[in-house]
């Protein structure tokens, strides 16, 4: 197997598997579900070959594939990885396979749609992390979003039509406003380059040589269109829609993976193509970020409904991930890229522990539950480890990051002052009350539900997806080095990227 | 006589408004259709006026071909009126609301 | 003028002829026939795959047909003029094959002969349209066009709403046609020329009174907006749209707005151009500033079409106003005047056929089985028939402009242009229309995958040869949304209109 090409496989295992799923008999949902496992597992172990043929030392892009595509816009199939975009791609294939193992009970009406939907979801997301052509990026960023509209959709809770219009709208509107921002970059390129041309690799020496009221818009357009998918503060209203009505796979893959589309976004076009702009408007966004962090902590403190808990916490959780990118410190940076991997897997343990018991129950409400210590108690411990992993529980995986983090905005002379650090810090502190006040709700006192005396606890094959999660989230709490030196080199590039410009020329 | 292009144009100019206020205050269907006719006349006497002016007989010819145009145009509308006439025994466009205007 | 020349000039409109003997072939057969009309559909594809063929030899074509002493020629054959005949040839074999199928037409059979002899009407009167380069032949083929669509608007005479719609579209068409004549005779009068040429090189060499100018420009691009719906003058579209039989709606909604959109570009370019640059851009006669009047009139159109457009509940009306949206978005290309504007127009164009022409075949095919256009009785259309329902979204996202259908492509084009002529304030507010567009077409694609169906009312079979059609439609919107420099090797090449 070429290895240049295998990011190619990669990228099309699952849509082949989606379009062969299609041949199934509908009635066959067993069958189904094992051929969509099966095709996400391979996905996942040729992202594994990947890795281990991965050179970390190298801070460039690696396994590049380009082949000519448009030839008259000068775009072309361009994939290629750096240690950013292979710790995101392990996260996506490892995630999606569990996921749809998760879903294996839940989901038993139109099978064969879902994990068609499904398959074709991890297309798209894996196509966001390995395109390296702006035209390839905003295919797949778009083309996620009609998937995960009927995921979230067709098989969602009451309110689904709702929700899944908001998302759709939302993504949409930050989306076309990029399009309008790639096509000028690509114009602009005419200026430096000679021709039309939206190949990132190009478009690294383009962007920085704007005039600087250029890179703000274009930045600016960048920025907002990822905004709204990470999402920052005040574009976050979204997200708890979405998470809510969402089925428990949909929770899982748009906490996991989707929002880490929109700081991922950051990192590989907002900052080393308008770097001016970016330390510019870095302050900014950072007291954005702040915002996020303690406004989500807040309004997770109230609510009544776990799965909306959860999502509120993931507006606090990405606020931190923002704070650090924008601190352009190496350690920030580093922490940043951990927390994204973090993220996914402890509140995509959340949602999936909350699914669990959605699925028993049917309800989500914290004041419903009471005393499940007793009939459940290894989902007890389960919903503990990740609720602790969450919080950010030194020796989990939650403390690295957020350590990083704030260690990078405190030494950032960027941002130069503490506030930021202490702000941010506060948002440590409540996500342990809100986390832990609604452990103790549910899980201990008395059990107020009848109903609720005879759960089953988690089985063999809830056990096992959870453990696969713990598995990483103690890994990384307790050795984050292993993680932490793939992505190392492709921070510090990106660092140099933002703060030595190439000299400026004037655009036509 | 010498008559001024002045007048020619003043006169189908007023015959044109004429035409225009015609269409938008007339209610009554097959007024509207003559209100159309008059317009196109107007700009018939243009055409006339320039051709015999300027000395081309192009717009003369034009002329012809707008004639045409009107007569078939009478033709297909008072069809049509007839067609909704049967339907709904009205001509008054303020009745004619089905479909929204 | 010779004999000679005269064989030379109808060597150049072939296509022109092909429709023509298959009009009066079409007249006779009904006439001799009598109740057998079966064979009148197969002899209208005859005569437009005759058509066809003829056009595709235009592509190499550059010249001008019927000259004489006194005029510079009446008739243009060149490659611009050959894509949109080409267009137009596509969507009526579509539209032919429609009305085989449709309902609608299937109940009135005894007037068949009427029905195809007026498409043909109406397909010679677009060929002279979109080929013509004198005012006079201009205003006939367009009234042509009109009075054929008048009689097919309201062909099911029986049904109220069709006579009604006729009777809109009538008067609507009455009144600006006749401000288009007026407007003529006053550009004929300061001039003295009816050819566009000889206008052209008129303007430039001698002065013009300025403002009766502008006002016979102004006028006579009345006429021309109301072809192609452009506000203000799309008051008819939604009511002819949502009243006329689907087959004719689909029509109009393609063929004539082709016909329309070319006779535009070729009365903007050959009559007020000056020179065209080394980078594309048209340096116009700066009599009439149309770049300001095409961005306000598209930025109206579209605002206009998309919001009327989120209030409709009947599917027919709401493409009606997406049409006129897509209307404004053409314009766009338009207003930037340039090659590459134009090209974005020929590429959008291409891709808003297709689509359309899909999405009315699938309304048409739902409302022969349930009888009903309304969005909501699309309810849980998408499990019950899913190869419709699939379709239908398909054709939806693609209109929507998303990747990875062709409509995407269309757009993609539309704002490099826009953004390569510096306007990105206009790409801007486009984007923003194409949101409350996203809003309407998720409507229809809620109703058909997420919400319930009501009843079962869809139990019906799509039958193979309807199945083929609708891969037909559908397979080059995801095609050429993925592969696409075939399309923009043809934009390109059909750009060329004669002299510029």
């Amino acid at each position: 197997m070429e290895t240049n090409q295998l990011l190619s496989y990669i990228l099309f295992t699952p849509l082949l598997g989606a379009l062969l799923l299609l041949v199934f008999q509908r009635e066959n949902e067993n069958e189904i579900r094992i051929f969509g496992l099966s095709i996400s597992v391979i996905t996942f172990g040729l992202t594994l070959m990947v890795l281990s043929k991965f050179d970390s030392i190298n801070p460039g892009f690696q396994f590049v594939h380009k082949v000519p595509w448009i030839t008259n816009l000068n775009i072309s199939y361009h994939v290629g990885i750096d240690g950013l975009s292979l710790l995101l791609l392990l996260l996506t294939t490892f995630i999606t396979p569990l996921t749809l193992l998760s879903s294996w009970k839940a989901i038993n009406k139109k099978v064969k749609e879902f994990t068609f939907f499904m398959l074709l979801l991890e297309v798209g997301m894996i196509g966001v992390f390995v395109s390296l052509d702006l035209f390839l990026f905003y295919v797949f960023w778009e083309a996620m979003l009609i998937p995960m509209y009927f995921i979230i959709g067709i098989w969602g809770g009451e309110r689904r039509i709702y929700a899944s219009v908001k998302f759709f709208l939302f993504t949409m509107t930050g989306s076309l406003i990029m399009l309008v921002a790639i096509i000028w970059l690509g114009v602009s390129a005419g200026g430096v380059v000679g021709h039309f041309t939206t190949d990132l690799v190009e478009l690294y020496s383009v962007g920085p040589a704007l005039a600087k009221n250029f890179q703000n818009w274009l930045f600016l357009a960048f920025a907002l269109s990822f905004a709204i998918k990470i999402p920052l503060f005040p574009l976050h209203t979204w997200l708890p829609d979405a998470h809510v009505e969402a089925p428990t796979a949909g929770s899982i893959i748009l906490a996991a993976v989707l929002l880490k589309m929109g700081t991922y976004g950051l990192i590989r076009f907002c900052l080393p193509l308008f770097p001016e702009a970016a330390i510019t408007f870095a302050p900014f966004l950072s007291v954005l970020a702040v915002i996020g962090i303690i406004y989500g902590a807040l309004v997770a403190m109230v609510q009544k409904d776990m799965k909306k808990l959860v999502a509120y916490s993931s507006v606090s959780h990405l606020g931190f991930v923002v704070l650090g990118i924008f601190a352009m410190t190496q350690e920030s940076m580093q922490g940043a890229i951990i927390q994204m991997v973090n993220h996914g897997l402890s509140t995509g343990a959340l949602f999936f522990l909350v699914g669990v018991i959605y699925e028993r129950s049917h309800t989500r409400e914290i004041s419903d539950y009471g005393g499940l210590a007793k009939i459940v108690p290894v989902y007890s411990a389960a919903l503990l480890i990740a609720s602790l992993s969450s919080i950010g529980l030194p020796g989990l995986n939650g403390f690295i990051g957020e350590f990083l983090i704030l260690l990078g905005a405190f030494k950032s002379p960027l941002l130069n002052t503490w506030g930021f650090t202490v702000f941010a810090a506060t948002g440590v502190i409540f996500s342990a009350v809100y986390l832990l006040w609604m452990y103790q709700r549910v899980i201990f006192g008395v059990v107020k539900n009848p109903k609720m005396e005879h759960l089953p606890d988690m089985n063999k094959r809830e056990i096992f997806i959870f453990a696969s999660l713990l598995i990483f989230i103690v890994w990384i709490g307790v050795y984050p080095n292993t993680f932490l030196k793939i992505s190392d080199r492709s921070t510090a590039r990106v660092l140099i990227q933002v703060n030595t410009p190439v000299p400026r020329e004037i655009p036509k | 006589m010498h008559v001024p292009i002045e007048y020619f144009l003043v006169l189908s100019a007023f015959m044109f408004i004429t035409g225009v206020a015609g269409v938008l205050t007339r209610r009554n269907a097959i007024v509207i259709f003559m209100s159309v006719e008059l317009m196109l006349n107007s700009a018939n006497l243009t055409l006339v006026t320039f051709s015999s002016y300027i000395g081309n007989p192009v717009g003369q010819l034009f002329v012809f071909f707008v004639m045409t145009v009107a007569a078939a145009e009478a033709a297909v509308g008072l069809a049509i009126i007839i067609a909704l006439f049967r339907n709904k025994q009205t001509m008054n466009v303020d009745e004619i609301n089905i479909l929204k205007w | 003028m010779n004999v000679d020349y005269l064989v030379n000039s109808l060597y150049l409109i072939k296509p022109e002829l092909a429709i023509a003997s298959a009009l009066v072939l079409l007249v006779l057969i009904d006439l001799i026939m009598g109740n057998n009309k079966k064979f009148l559909p197969y002899v209208a594809i005859a005569g437009l795959i005759a058509a066809a063929y003829f056009i595709i030899g235009q592509f190499g074509m550059n010249s001008l047909a019927f000259v004489s002493k006194s005029n510079k020629g009446m008739i243009i054959a060149d490659p611009f003029g050959a894509f949109f005949k080409g267009i137009v040839v596509f969507a009526s074999l579509f539209v032919v094959y429609f009305s085989i199928k449709s309902d609608e037409i299937k109940a009135s059979f005894e007037r068949h002969g009427e029905y195809y002899t007026l498409i043909f009407g109406m397909i010679l009167g677009m060929f002279f349209m979109i080929s013509a380069s004198d005012l006079i032949l201009i205003y006939i083929s367009l009234e042509l066009v009109s009075f054929s669509s008048y009689v097919l608007a309201g062909f099911t005479k029986t049904a109220l709403r069709n006579s009604e719609a006729a009777l809109k579209y009538v008067i609507y068409g009455g009144v600006s046609s006749g401000i288009m004549l007026f407007g003529i005779s006053i550009l004929y009068g300061i001039t003295g020329s009816t050819n566009l040429y000889e206008i052209n090189s008129l303007i430039q060499s001698s002065s013009i009174p300025n403002l009766t100018f502008i006002l016979s420009g102004i006028l006579i691009f009345v006429g021309i907006g109301y072809k192609i719906s452009a506000a203000p003058f799309h008051f008819w579209t939604p009511d002819v749209y949502e009243g006329a039989p689907i087959t004719i709606t689909a029509f109009l909604s393609v063929a004539s707005k082709a016909a329309g959109f070319a006779l535009l570009i070729r009365f903007i370019k050959i009559t007020f151009i000056k020179s065209v640059d080394s980078a594309g851009y048209w340096q116009l006669v700066d009599l009439i500033d149309w770049k300001t009047f095409f961005i306000f009139l598209s930025i109206i159109t579209m605002t206009l079409g998309n919001f009327a457009a989120l209030w409709q509940d009947n599917l027919k009306r709401m493409l009606a106003y997406s049409s006129i949206a897509h209307a404004g978005y053409l314009l766009l290309g338009m207003a930037v005047l340039s090659n590459q504007g134009m090209i974005a127009i020929i590429i959008y164009f291409a891709v808003y056929a297709i689509t359309n022409l899909g999405a009315f075949f699938v309304v048409m095919l739902i409302a022969n089985k349930i009888g009903s256009e309304n969005i909501d009785d699309y309810k849980g259309l998408g499990y019950s028939q899913p190869f419709l329902g699939v379709s239908l979204a398909i054709f939806l996202i693609s209109l929507t402009g998303l990747p990875p259908t062709a409509g995407f492509i269309g757009k993609l084009y539309l704002f490099i242009a826009l953004v390569d002529a510096k306007m990105i304030t206009l790409a801007v507010i486009a984007l923003l229309n194409s949101v409350v567009a996203l809003y309407y077409y998720i409507r229809v694609l809620k109703n058909l995958f997420l919400s319930r169906p009501a009843n079962g009312t869809f139990e019906f079979k799509v039958s193979f040869s309807n199945g083929l059609v609708l891969v037909l439609l559908a397979a080059p919107i995801i095609i050429l949304g993925i592969y696409f420099t075939p399309l923009v090797d043809l934009a390109k090449n059909s750009m060329q209109i004669l002299g510029f």
